[in-house]
């Protein structure tokens, strides 16, 4: 029942409404400049004045995007200031993706606004103790502001660029100084979030001149002019990251095409060498989808806000990571995504050595780039919020490696498993019948079936041109990733010569690539992140139950009466009384006395209170009222004044898969008793015989009477109480008994012995106590009550005499 | 008087009632039979022998598709298959049918009358179901081993998580979460325990006990609840599995071991007070 109740009040503890945030929002537009209204909403916690936190969306969104994230660090006793940036939502202006004069502009305004208020907490007059977060777009404005403006304090930036020219045209070796293949599916997404919902401005929408013409150009081209570098470098943090100053978290996505891992390791790398404070985390979701880890995310944002904002002392580690093929939710069977620390950084690994085996890939371009490989599809991330973990269907493994324009430079199979944490590296010689290439790489796994998987499709583009006849050496930077190959499988480098989201050439052509240096991949010792740090005080608390139960079982244990009698009698009963719980009063104020020596017969109907008695005699039962004395001691449970007692109630009890002699045996060797058990006389006693050695299972019902009587008198103990014996057993069975328990008693011994049948009992008994309805009707020697009324009369007469015609069990007495 | 209290039901004589007992045969068949049937399953199945070394599953790093690498792989994946409901059920049936059953085949009022103390009664029935359990919870990775061994021979564990040990620390490691688990179903048997005393009906006492420990599973399964799945002992049933990382975790173990182990001993003294008061009519 109160298991019951336990569970049911957890269900109902879990469904109780989760205590909602007093949400104290207020939206406002604000001018940060001529003709630029910027919509902003700011959220106060409970107490002020607090730290604020500035939340910067992702492209295509608006302060809307950010909410969740914003009452999350409101309730974590935070002001919160988001908005919508310029060109989006009900801001006005136009994008220009996050210019120095506009966008980041505009948030030094809204710090400015920040440091007037009075709920937000400052260092200075003017200016506040602030931080500022945010998610691709909204995390390079983050990291740009930072550059700027020496009044943020602390940095988180999630899924952003270090270099829109290198994400935009990505160029995997830095042995190459011209741009790679223009990543155009992901920038055509970009531009139709930045001028679909502003169509009716016309063929730009809401992005600049600048901004839109550039668009076109490198679609035109394939290729940036210098001037569109030069545009597309003045966005990006790693023009000004010798500017930031305030602690930074850098967090990047496995699960993004868009802006791979690398983005992070080039701006963390930048940073560590100027001495910033600076944590990395490589989560599992990104542009692309991938896991939910928004819970996660948030509360190591809010740490790393608690740690810089509020100054607490937290360790927070250098390096996080998401490895999602540890486990398996063994509800759904999705990856658990199990996050990892290590104290250094994926750039600053120990590089190991895998030899390739020689053969050498071999493909070819068809003309037209058709058809293309297909790594990884954008997912429409671009609305990201803070985590942006916008699930795209697409994202994946899809045809990456179309047979004929790719192949692989494999290792040999491994005998021992291997773990890549960062990028790995290797040297290449491409040789081309054009002159030119472009070339996918990617580091994948094969499995001994053959299947081959490439970590989140994430590939390594290059872009070669004037490659002699004899081949170009160039290394290749592989993609970032967090790998782990098994024994048995085969890591290899995936090569394509097409990726539907790239540019790629229009003749066609040959390549053939072959590995000039054993991969070198970067390995990292991490650890499980604690999800709670070790608490011993759990283990305390164990002891401290262990000891309390220990002490509560001793106090409550039951504590039986001291009290004695004299000896004169061997069973002495007071005032006995049983009420059971349900109201039934069984034995009503019983008193009687036993002598040494005597055969006392318990008699009376069904339902008199006989058992009852005999269970209190054999501590069974408590008496509600009255007790015991055995031998002038107490009865009760365990009372060691019962070691004199042996007892037959209710019907035998044995181990049914054991013999008749294994049962004596175990029970002698149970009840603690060192003196001679008196094995012989007791068989002799009961002819037991042979059957003593057949399993108790195979008994009939005389023979497991006659072996729990045999058990009863085991030690030959001062008393034997038997609970009608005689019951199941044939007349001459039932003659046997009787001399049984005569020649007990010969021997000094005493026998009570219950019984409704009168008769049977008249001869054998010495002494009688007769009951009815759980009290005494008569108490004495047996002859002294068959002469009763001076006339010798059988037993059940006088019974019948006594109580009259109350023989119905159950009758209320009037 | 020749009688002592502290030499009734020795733990000899209890260990062998219980040992003699189909029950407890059977029980250890159960167990002993998963690796054995699993490494046959996977040696002669179907899918067997297809090329590539034979893997059990479909994945190639998770625990169920490392089974097969060799001893110590074959081991934590039993581990991991009796863990939710094998070992459950083998220790709610050794604690919750050892008094009920007493009670069942009259034999409890006896063991009482002659007189066994009832607390001792129970603290010596405690200390061989525990006995008990804890040797089907050995014979778990012991048998495994050695069918493991057997079947795929000696290789370094590989852990899912990437990481791989030798056989030494392998083994070592596999001590840790037998250690763990044998901690873990301490609420199990305490409840089991509870119940035996609760009732005249063995199965019934064994019953509740494994429909508790699965629905609590099923609560626990249900992520809306949020914070108080942390509060259900049978959250912590697969903490063992920090024992495979490099560098040992020890924070879930810590708790999810402290609190089974706290919720059994509650029970058993739970068990201890109400027997010590009840009145044993069966």
């Amino acid at each position: 029942m109160k298991l019951r109740a336990l569970v049911l009040a957890l269900t109902v503890t879990a469904l109780l409404p989760i205590h909602s945030v007093a949400a104290e929002v207020t939206s406002k537009s604000q001018q940060t400049a001529p003709g630029i209204f910027i919509d902003t909403s700011i959220y106060l916690p409970k107490k002020t004045p607090a730290p604020a936190i500035l939340l910067a969306h992702g492209f295509g969104g608006s302060k809307d995007s950010v909410v969740t994230e914003a009452q999350a660090f409101q309730k974590r006793g935070y002001v919160v200031m988001t908005w919508t940036a310029r060109g989006f939502g009900k801001s006005t202006g136009q994008i220009s993706m996050n210019s120095l004069s506009a966008e980041i502009a505009d948030v030094q305004q809204l710090i400015s606004t920040l440091g007037k208020r009075k709920d937000v907490l400052q260092d200075r007059t003017g200016d506040p103790v602030v931080g500022i977060a945010g998610g691709s777009y909204g995390g390079a404005a983050a990291l740009l502001t930072a550059s700027q403006d020496k009044r943020i304090d602390a940095v988180v930036a999630d899924i952003t660029w270090n270099d829109l020219s290198q994400a935009l045209f990505p160029q995997s070796s830095s042995d190459l100084a011209e741009a790679g293949p223009f990543k155009k599916i992901w920038t055509g997404t970009f531009f139709a979030l930045a001028t679909l919902q502003s169509a009716y401005l016309g063929e730009c929408g809401a992005l600049t001149n600048e901004w839109c013409s550039a668009y076109k150009s490198a679609v035109m081209n394939g290729q940036p002019s210098a001037a569109e570098r030069k545009l597309l470098r003045s966005v990006s943090p790693v023009s000004f990251l010798s500017s930031i100053k305030a602690p930074t978290l850098l967090s990047q996505g496995q699960a993004d095409s868009l802006f791979p891992l690398n983005e992070s390791s080039q701006t963390a790398a930048v940073l560590k060498k100027n001495g910033v404070p600076l944590s990395m985390i490589w989560h599992a979701a990104g542009h692309d989808g991938g896991a939910d880890e928004k819970k996660y995310l948030q509360e190591q944002y809010s740490r790393w806000f608690d740690k810089h904002l509020l100054k607490q002392e937290i360790d927070f580690p250098l390096f996080q990571f998401t490895k999602t093929n540890g486990s398996i939710s063994l509800q759904d069977s999705t990856a658990i995504p199990k996050s990892f620390t290590a104290t250094r950084l994926p750039f600053e690994a120990e590089m190991k050595k895998l030899p390739l085996l020689a053969q050498p890939a071999a493909m070819s371009y068809p003309v037209g780039g058709i058809p293309s490989a297909i790594s990884s599809l954008p997912g429409i991330g671009s609305a990201g919020s803070l985590a942006a973990t916008v699930a795209s269907s697409f994202a994946g493994f899809s045809p990456a490696f179309v047979p004929g324009q790719s192949g692989f430079l494999d290792s040999a199979v491994l005998q021992e498993p291997i773990s890549v944490t960062g990028s790995s590296r290797i040297k290449v010689r491409v040789t081309s019948t054009t002159g030119e290439a472009t070339l996918f790489f990617s580091l994948v796994t094969k499995s001994p079936s053959g299947a081959v998987s490439q970590p989140n499709g994430i590939v390594a583009p290059i872009r070669l041109t004037n490659i002699p006849a004899e081949g170009r050496d160039i290394t290749v930077t592989l993609p970032a990733v967090i790998l782990d190959a098994a024994i048995g499988d085969t890591v290899a480098i995936g090569i394509s010569s097409t990726d539907q989201g790239y540019e790629l050439p229009k003749s066609p052509a040959f390549y053939s690539v072959t590995a000039q240096s054993p991969l070198e991949y970067p390995v990292i010792s991490a650890v499980p992140a604690a999800g709670t740090s070790a608490n011993w005080l759990w283990p305390i608390l164990a002891l401290l139950t262990l000891f309390g139960a220990i002490v509560l079982v001793y106090i409550r244990r039951p504590r039986p009466s001291a009290q004695e009698r004299d000896e004169d009698f061997l069973v002495q009963v007071e005032n006995l009384s049983k009420t059971y719980k349900d109201g039934y009063r069984a034995v009503d104020g019983l008193s009687f006395t036993v002598s040494r020596g005597q055969v006392v017969g318990l008699l009376g109907p069904n339902g008199a209170g006989k058992t009852t008695t005999l269970r209190m005699l054999m501590g069974l039962i408590f008496p509600t009222e009255g007790s015991i004395y055995m031998d002038g001691k107490a009865v009760y449970p365990g009372s060691p004044a019962l070691a004199n007692l042996g007892s037959f109630v209710e019907g035998p009890g044995f181990l049914p898969h054991l013999t008749g002699r294994e049962n004596l045996d175990l029970y002698w060797k149970s009840i603690g008793r060192t003196s001679d058990k008196y094995l012989d006389e007791v068989i002799s006693i009961t002819k037991l015989g042979t059957a003593l050695d057949k399993k108790v299972r195979s008994y009939s019902q005389g023979m497991r009477q006659r072996l729990a009587i045999a058990q009863a008198m085991l030690g030959m103990p001062d008393l034997l109480v038997l609970d009608e014996p005689t019951n199941g057993l044939d007349p001459q069975q039932i003659a046997e008994m009787r001399q049984v328990l005569k020649d007990y008693a010969k021997t000094g011994r005493t026998v009570i012995v219950s019984s409704h049948l009168l008769a049977e009992v008249q001869q054998t008994c010495s002494h009688v106590v007769l009951m009815h309805r759980g009290k005494l009707i008569a108490f004495g020697p047996m002859k002294k009550i068959l002469t009763k009324n001076r006339q010798a009369r059988s037993l059940e007469e006088i019974f019948l005499e006594l109580i009259g015609d109350d023989l119905v069990i159950g009758k209320e007495l009037s | 008087m020749t009688y002592q209290a502290n030499q009734t039901l020795p733990y000899r004589v209890e260990l062998y009632r219980q040992l003699k007992r189909k029950r407890t045969a059977f029980a250890y068949g159960f167990v002993l039979s998963l690796p054995i049937l699993v490494a046959i399953a996977v040696k002669f199945g179907p899918s067997g022998n297809s090329g590539g070394p034979t893997r059990l599953g479909s994945g190639t790093t998770d625990l169920i598709g490392l089974a097969t690498l060799g001893a110590a792989n074959f081991t934590t994946t039993m581990l991991y298959f009796s863990t939710p409901f094998l070992l459950v059920t083998v220790i709610a049936l050794f604690n919750g049918d050892t008094v009920a059953s007493e009670a069942s085949w009259s034999t409890l009022r006896y063991l009482l009358a002659s007189p066994v103390p009832r607390t001792r009664l129970l603290l010596q029935k405690i200390k061989v179901s525990l006995t008990l359990s804890l040797i089907a919870v050995l014979l778990v990775p012991l048998s495994a081993w050695i069918v493991g061994a057997i079947a795929f021979g000696f290789k370094p564990l590989q852990t899912p998580l990437g990481a791989t040990f030798d056989n030494a620390t392998a083994l070592s490691r596999i001590g840790i979460m037998t250690g763990y688990l044998a901690i873990s179903l301490l609420f199990v048997a305490g409840l089991a325990f509870y119940l035996s005393v609760r009732t005249d009906a063995p199965l019934g006492a064994v019953g509740v006990a494994v429909g508790t420990s699965i629905l609590l599973n099923i609560l626990d399964a249900i992520t809306a609840l949020g914070v108080v799945r942390e509060w259900l002992p049978v959250h912590y049933a697969f903490s063992w599995f920090d024992a495979l990382s490099i560098t040992i975790d020890w924070s879930q173990m810590i708790r999810g071991a402290s609190y089974c182990a706290m919720a059994g001993i509650l029970f058993y003294a739970l068990a201890i007070m109400k027997f010590a008061k009840k009145d044993v009519t069966s």
